[in-house]
């Protein structure tokens, strides 16, 4: 058991890109933590050099008490998963199981004991002695986290672990790794791209891009407050929709202006964020979450100014809820990051099918909403709850 | 069935089976199998499931269904079979033929087709084998000697000499690695024998201050084929050890294993396929290589068997029946070496293509 503290960690490969840049992290002890980001954001990079596995450029590494920058892999006290298993294919489970503690030169009887309690643990009972070519992929899971276990690390490191398994078996797995985890208490970086592990897994996420750490809570904060346009978008399925709009003074209120749409800025939201009062007369980049909406024929009393209409272009009903792409007129919201998270859902958001111009949103209505494609909705927006960013930097607009 | 004999990520089939030690139920096929070797054994892999469940359930087939679905394997093997044993056939009766000369042990047949008359033998006579063991001018025994050491001692350290050149290459980034990989490329394309003038003033020159390894010594000789050798060998392997995943090492290493430990105990291990080729290959070269041994080892009581054997048919006097009676012999090392890297082969020279 051990926390893990990277402070300043840099990593400049030797083609000179620079991978990852000064990060910090404390993990606490006993602490699971994971790691997201986009493809190619250094997420890896970062994993393994607390394996020891790259070495790093900059900064100071600590596991426990030690600073381990210059320890080899194996004494850092730690045991890695690999996205791949990285089984010895050679050899059987027993063996891929045992490999590091005879090598540690454990004695024989209490290397078959903590086998037989990974084994347990694993349900690896039956397969112990077959060889990895002769297992599943979920089995061959199993073997590789077998093989973690037994070591009795004070870290675990996990890259992708799930990444190769088919998606019910992900869902399993992923119970299956958290609950081992957590019964064993022993500290854990785990790194994914999946946005549902990253949210349901870890005690705490840290969100990365492009080798800068841009937020770490745990996933209910992160999910409620992201710090910038792109932990917004990136946390969350589906994420959050983004709308160009503009402050301005009404009377001795603020109101806010989306397209043809305007909409009452309550008190309540600009005494938490002080801030926006430098942003009257600016353009501000507005985020909404689907859940946050509702639609307004569902409601007795329709609050005034906090409405906005749109056109559907596309209903699922999921039975729990109804979720409405629709047409917002309005300005989209295009940064970097904005185009990076396009990039990285692809596919099953890029919904293009009826769209008639304006910004596409996506809300989730009650299941007894009756909207219809083609046909005009008007939404009620949350407006406590809605997300104030600035339109150039992307930052969250709060102090 | 087995899964000792590979690395199992290579060249596997997706239901587990490994396609080189496949064992075969199918007692038609078996044969087949067992007369051509991998040709057919290539070939019944080819076919699929499906093509050959109808042979199974039907036990009594027609002749005709039996000839176009089994029995053309059989005619095929067996056309191969004797292509490849004519020639052999034809040196066993010249060397029981104490003539010597080819024309006496084939002679001609009225119908002017003197090869077929040779394939069986006319007498059983052993003096050919005798003969060359008792010439102290022309000494097939030290030949034979030579010649295995060579063979043995080259293939050996050129396999594990390259096999660490190849891990280093393949796992280490040190400075000089890509020109050293592409120095790697450009040697192995040019034969050795293409250096011979240099190696010959070379040996001459090492033969005054170090006779042991120069000019007419074995040991020289011994220098020049591992070094000729390590250029593909190491190239080969290399491309043969990228195809092991990196994270296996990575996931040693983390286990607390040594690079020693993870060359020997994983690389290696895995590599197995590839390091029986590189031998095998190693080893039927020098038995054979003549052009670099005649050179540097011109004196005849001190010689390889390639060199030696070559004089029995290239002067004035030509005695095929010693040759052949010291080809069979010669034979006898290379046929031990294939079968027991045989099981290996198969897998080995198709591996490195097809990643599972
Ligand atoms: N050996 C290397 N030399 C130079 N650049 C590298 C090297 N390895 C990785 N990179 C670069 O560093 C960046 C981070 O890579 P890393 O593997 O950490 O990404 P990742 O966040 O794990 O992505 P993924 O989710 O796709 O696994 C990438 O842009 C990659 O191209
Ligand atoms: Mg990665």
């Amino acid at each position: 058991m051990a926390e893990v503290v990277l402070k300043h960690i840099e990593k400049l490969y030797e083609n000179g890109f620079h991978a990852v840049k000064d990060l910090n992290l404390d993990i606490a002890d006993g602490e699971f933590l994971v790691l997201v980001g986009p493809s190619g954001c250094g997420k890896s990079t970062a994993l393994r050099m607390v394996a020891g596995l790259e070495d790093i450029s900059g900064g100071d590494l600590f596991i426990g008490e030690r600073r381990v920058n210059d320890l080899p892999p194996q004494d850092r006290d730690i045991a890695m998963v690999f996205q791949s298993y990285a089984l010895y294919p050679h050899m059987s489970v027993a063996d891929n199981i045992a490999y590091g503690l005879k090598l540690r030169k454990m004695p024989k009887s209490e290397i078959q004991a903590r086998i037989k309690k990974a084994a347990d643990m694993l349900e690896l009972n039956d397969y112990l002695e077959r060889k990895p070519a002769q297992l599943s992929g979920g089995q061959r899971q199993r073997v590789a986290m077998g093989r973690a276990i037994v070591r009795e690390p004070a870290v675990f490191l996990m890259d992708e672990p799930l990444s190769n398994l088919d998606a019910k078996l992900r869902v399993q797995m992923r119970a299956e790794i958290s609950a081992v985890v957590r019964s064993l208490g022993t500290t854990t970086i785990y790194v994914t791209h999946d946005q549902v592990e990253a949210m349901t897994m870890g005690d705490r996420m840290a969100v990365m891009k492009a080798g800068v750490l841009n937020q770490v809570g745990t996933p209910q904060e992160v999910y409620d407050s992201p710090n910038n346009i792109f932990v917004a978008q990136f946390v969350g399925s589906p994420p959050m929709n983004l709308v160009q709009g503009r402050l301005e003074e009404s009377g001795d209120g603020v109101t806010v202006k989306i397209g043809e749409a305007t909409l009452e800025v309550p008190a309540s939201v600009l005494d938490e964020r002080p801030g926006l009062r430098q942003y009257l007369g600016k353009d501000v980049a507005l985020g909404l979450r689907s859940e946050d909406m509702e639609d307004a024929s569902l409601l007795k009393e329709v609050p005034p100014n906090a409405t906005l209409k749109g056109t559907v272009t596309l209903v699922e009903a999921l039975g729990s809820e109804i979720v409405v792409h629709f047409d917002l007129p309005g300005e989209a919201v295009v940064t970097d990051d904005t185009k990076l998270v396009a990039a990285e859902i692809g596919g099953d958001d890029a919904i293009d099918v009826g769209h008639t111009g304006g910004v596409k949103w996506v809300a989730s209505f009650a299941p007894r909403s009756r909207v219809r494609v083609g046909e005009d909705v008007t939404i009620v927006a949350d407006i406590e709850r809605m997300h104030w960013f600035d339109a150039h930097s992307g930052e969250a607009i709060r102090g | 069935m087995s899964n000792d004999n590979g690395p199992e990520f290579l060249g596997k089939n997706p239901d587990g089976s490994n396609p080189g030690s496949r064992t075969n139920n199918d007692p038609d096929l078996q044969l087949a199998v067992n007369r051509e070797g991998q040709v057919l054994a290539m070939e019944e892999l080819a076919e699929t499931e499906g093509s050959k469940a109808p042979t199974r359930s039907a036990p009594k087939m027609s002749f005709g269904r039996w000839a176009t679905q089994l029995g053309w394997r059989h005619a095929v093997a067996i056309i191969a079979v004797l292509f490849a044993l004519f020639p052999i056939l034809y040196i066993i009766n010249v060397a029981l033929n104490p003539v010597g000369s080819l024309s006496a042990s084939c002679p001609p047949s009225k119908t002017g087709i003197s090869a077929l008359t040779c394939l069986a033998p006319s007498t059983v006579d052993f003096s050919n084998f005798t003969a060359i063991f008792n010439d102290p001018l022309k000494p097939f025994g030290t030949w034979f000697a030579n010649t295995l050491t060579l063979a043995l001692v080259v293939s050996f350290l050129s396999t594990l000499m390259s096999a660490a050149g190849a891990f280093a290459f393949s796992r280490l980034r040190f400075k000089g690695r890509r020109p050293g990989l592409l120095a790697l490329v450009l040697l192995q394309m040019f034969p050795q024998i293409l250096a011979i003038t240099a190696i010959f003033i070379l040996m001459t020159s090492i033969k005054e201050v170090f006779p042991l390894f120069g000019l007419g010594s074995v040991w020289g000789l011994l220098l020049i084929y591992l070094g000729g050798s390590l250029g593909v060998n190491t190239y080969l392997m290399k491309g043969f050890f990228d195809t092991i995943p990196v994270e296996i090492d990575e996931s040693a290493k983390i286990d607390g294993a040594s690079h020693v430990r993870i060359f020997f105990g994983l690389v290696l291990r895995l590599a197995l396929p590839v390091l029986v080729v590189v031998f095998f290959v190693t080893f039927t070269f020098i038995f054979n290589e003549l052009a670099i041994a005649r050179v540097l080892l011109p004196d005849l009581r001190d010689t390889t068997l390639a060199v030696g054997l070559n004089t029995y048919v290239s002067g004035n006097l030509q005695e095929w029946g010693k040759f052949a009676a010291g080809a069979l012999i010669s034979a006898i090392p290379m046929l031990l070496v294939f079968g027991i890297t045989q099981k290996y082969l198969v897998t080995g020279l198709t591996s490195g293509a097809v990643k599972g």
